[in-house]
């Protein structure tokens, strides 16, 4: 926030030299990390505190925790769990993502259908999805991996639509008209101003849509189909193994930030041309 | 009076970047009641300067005095007027001018009361209540410099004020800046990149060098004064003439010296013929 | 001398205006009705349990209405809403302004809020359940998961967007960091805190009906839940068209709330930040 350097009262009285510095106390005092791992031990020692001395059934310690992550990475049920969920997740997010994009260019190229199709886009984007689970498994089955996909697409869909035509709109039409001035059709037009214009946008549509997959595979197998990973929460919350089901959410979470910064590596490297993403998360 | 003697700045490494000489050995005196502009090409530091002649900015080296007494920070007898005018966009202009009498703690009505003065003083009278949004870039500005007069400093300090407006509204604003400065005779640091903007407005020319930044001329203006009424006739005299066609001189031959010893490493790189 | 008077982009002025909104609303109204019309029209033709048409949904709609059961589980569900949305307003702006100010703070915590903004929110309702038990505290602890982070995220984006010519000039004018954070700061963040919030608050709507859902105890979610276990789809979609029509009127709550305090932003500026509506996630 200050826009004038620490040494502000120090050397605007004029001159003097710096005294030398012990430079490993200035690099961990100055390290994100630091600060990152006391947070974490913080958390971790109340946490550790709380539920050693609540002593509540589903409530592990946090060392607790630890042990119940290393007993799950080691069990191939586990990992069935996981592979199960993540079918969904990879079916969903693909159709999602081949359907999104075309459907978000299309509305951003075709501006006459926007007032029709802006009110859906905003209730899409405000609905929780999850209600539909009912819905779903009446049409698909309790235990389809249809019902499954269907609600990751749902979930993953509008993000991607939604970012997908912001990124087309922000082109800058400045260079539209330069290369209609230099004779490009629409087609070229599109493939060498729009999409490489639109990339950073789409890319982030993408990411927000992985997340959103996510979300939704984790979510119906929590609220109705009991298998995968939600299956296992379900399972262990039941059996009251609380380490367990505190080390399946660990996972989770390790899983989704896993996906999302696979997401973010290919964004740099499609489209490094962009510092900022061009829609706030 | 300001007295500014062996002044230095080098801003540290930062990333990739290498550190940066912004000024070295800078010497200026400024005398109380004069009007100067401070002239140079892009980058050379002028704007650090003026930052630290405010007290926003530290230093590395060498001494700035204001009336006799070293400078530590920003102070009710310098105010800044900005290139960039930095009015609050959610305040009236009413609130903007009033800004500095604000955060000093004037009552409202003595603020508001003074503000009117000077939102008259700069032909605002009527926009009292508009927010800056509504204003065009030129009438922003006097807004900034009606802000900087209302806490009454005896060093204006302007940071190529005039710069982001276009040209007509460029020339209007330096008549009216003229006429405003002839009543209340304020020492004035004014920082410039135009020639005819610093003979036009200025008592004395500082000519700084490129980066690392040092005075390398102080010209003397003796155009007559007061000028607001002449500007027409000041522009169209030789005196006028000569005066920035030397500076032009001067600067072209800095840049220009920069641009040969560039040129001349890369050719002696070239294998001989 | 002369006053060149030009006017530029207008702000819009608070409060409600008429012609404006109908204007607005028309298109939107008659996209809506086409749809409707659409449903209607598939539904009868392709007849299934699982899809309803509206008609039929609007009936069962009334009923539930007039059993008292909406009514009910609206009020626990606006209930949970706002008080869980305060919640998250006021710990997610404030720990977002600590953040944006001080940098040792957002290093310590940007990775955790990061991860919990990425990770599916509902995998932690089983932590609550585990510490709260069947009951609105544990619903509670679900909204706030799901709306603070983007709260926070949004907000520390909106103190370090203030522009450093406004504060220094403020501190050209010797503003202590008091009147700076005050008087500058806070009034240059606050269109942006509001994104936030706006987002927060669709986000706190999603959060209010799956933690219902999971919890099943009361509300609108658990109304779903039990619906859905009786095979009744007309019912389901009747919750689901009662929970968008509160979504969309909680979050226009928000951008009136937003426009009042905030109505100085040239419209240029507004249509920008109605571009970043488009990922609440």
């Amino acid at each position: 926030m200050s826009s004038v350097p620490s040494s502000h009262s120090r050397s605007l009285t004029g001159g003097g030299i710096r005294p030398p510095s012990f430079a490993l106390r200035d690099h961990v005092l100055g390290s994100a990390w630091t600060y990152r791992l006391l947070v974490l031990a913080l958390v971790g020692g109340a946490w550790e505190f709380y539920a050693s001395t609540a002593k509540l059934l589903l409530v592990p310690t946090f060392t607790g925790t630890i042990r119940g992550i290393g007993q799950l990475i080691v069990d191939p049920k586990v990992w069935t769990a996981f592979l199960i969920s993540n079918q969904s997740l990879f079916v969903g997010f693909g159709i999602a993502v081949a359907l999104g994009i075309p459907l978000g260019l299309a509305a951003a190229r075709y501006r006459r259908i926007e007032g029709f199709v802006d009110p859906y886009l905003s209730i899409l984007l405000v609905t929780p999805m999850a209600a539909l689970i009912p819905i779903l498994i009446m049409a698909f089955g309790v235990t389809s991996l249809a019902a499954r996909v269907f609600l990751v697409v749902v979930f993953a869909i509008p993000v991607v639509i939604v970012n997908s035509r912001a990124g087309v709109r922000q082109v800058d039409p400045e260079l539209i008209e330069m290369a209609t001035s230099y004779g490009a059709r629409e087609r070229e037009i599109w493939r060498k101003i729009l999409l490489p214009g639109a990339l950073p946008a789409i890319m982030t549509g993408v990411r927000l849509g992985l997340g959103r997959a996510v979300t939704g595979m984790v979510i119906i197998e929590l609220l109705m189909i009991a298998v995968g990973i939600g299956g296992l929460i379900l399972n262990f919350q039941g059996k009251f193994q609380a380490g367990l089901l505190y080390g399946v959410i660990v996972l989770v979470v390790i899983e989704a930030l896993l996906l999302v910064s696979l997401v973010r590596a290919i964004e740099h490297r499609v489209a490094p041309w962009t510092s900022q993403t061009v829609l706030r998360e | 009076m300001i007295e500014i003697t062996g002044l230095a700045k080098t801003f540290p490494a930062r990333g990739s970047n290498a550190p940066v000489d912004a000024l070295k050995d800078v010497n200026l005196t400024v005398q109380d009641g004069e009007f100067l502009t401070i002239l140079g090409p892009s980058g050379c530091g002028k704007t650090t300067l003026l930052r630290m002649i405010a007290g926003l900015l530290p230093w590395d080296d060498g001494e700035i005095l204001v009336n006799g007494r070293p400078v530590t920070g920003p102070g009710p007898e310098r105010a800044l007027v900005f290139q960039s005018f930095a009015l609050l966009p959610w305040a009236t202009i009413l609130d903007n001018v009033a800004f500095g009498l604000e955060l000093r703690g004037v009552v409202k009505a003595k603020r508001y009361e003074r503000a009117a003065e000077l939102i008259d003083l700069v032909g605002l009278t009527g926009f009292e209540s508009r927010l800056p949004g509504q204003l065009s870039g030129g009438m922003q500005q006097r807004v900034g410099l009606a802000r900087a007069l209302a806490v009454d400093p005896k060093i204006l300090l302007m940071d190529e004020p005039f710069g982001a407006l276009d040209e007509q509204t460029r020339r209007l604003l330096q008549e009216e800046l003229l006429q405003i400065w002839e009543a209340t005779r304020k020492t004035v640091i004014f920082i410039t990149h135009s020639m005819e903007e610093a003979v036009l407005l200025g008592d004395r020319v500082a000519l700084m060098s490129p980066r690392p930044g040092r005075i390398v001329d102080l010209v003397a203006v003796p155009l007559p004064r007061p000028r607001a009424a002449t500007v027409d006739a000041i522009e169209g005299s030789a005196e006028f003439a000569k005066l920035t066609a030397g500076l032009w001189r001067q600067l072209r031959e800095m840049q220009l010296f920069r641009r040969h010893s560039a040129q001349g490493r890369h050719r002696s790189s070239e294998p001989a013929a | 001398m002369s006053s060149v008077a030009v006017e530029v982009s207008r702000p819009h002025p608070p409060g409600f205006d008429g012609r404006r909104f109908a204007s607005n609303a028309a298109p939107a109204a008659i996209a809506l009705a086409i749809g409707v019309a659409l449903w209607e029209t598939a539904a009868r033709i392709w007849d299934q349990p699982f899809f309803p048409p509206f008609s039929a949904v609007v009936e069962r709609l009334a009923e539930l209405t007039a059993e008292g059961k909406i009514l009910t589980s609206l009020v626990g569900s606006l209930s949970n809403l706002v008080m869980g949305f305060a919640i998250s307003a006021v710990v997610g702006v404030g720990l977002g302004m600590l953040m944006g100010a001080y940098r040792k703070v957002e290093m310590a915590l940007d990775i955790y809020v990061y991860a919990m903004l990425t990770a599916p929110s509902l995998v932690f309702a089983p932590i609550f359940f585990a510490i709260f038990g069947l009951g609105r505290a544990s619903i509670l602890g679900v909204i706030i998961v799901y709306s603070m982070f983007i709260i926070i995220i949004n907000t520390v984006s909106a103190i370090r967007g203030v522009s450093p010519a406004l504060i220094e000039m403020g501190r050209s004018y010797c503003a202590s960091e008091r009147q700076l954070f005050f008087k500058i700061i806070l009034p240059a963040a606050l269109p942006l805190i509001f994104a936030g919030l706006r987002l927060g608050m669709g986000r706190a709507v999603k959060g209010t009906i799956n933690g219902e859902m999971f919890i099943s105890a009361v509300g609108l979610g658990a109304v779903v839940i039990s619906a859905g276990r009786r095979f009744d789809a007309a019912a389901v979609l009747a919750v689901l068209l009662v929970i968008i029509i509160v979504a969309l009127i909680a979050i226009k709550l928000v951008q009136i709330v937003d426009a009042r305090l905030t109505g100085w932003l040239p419209s240029t500026a507004r249509q920008g930040r109605a571009g970043r509506a488009a990922a609440p996630g």
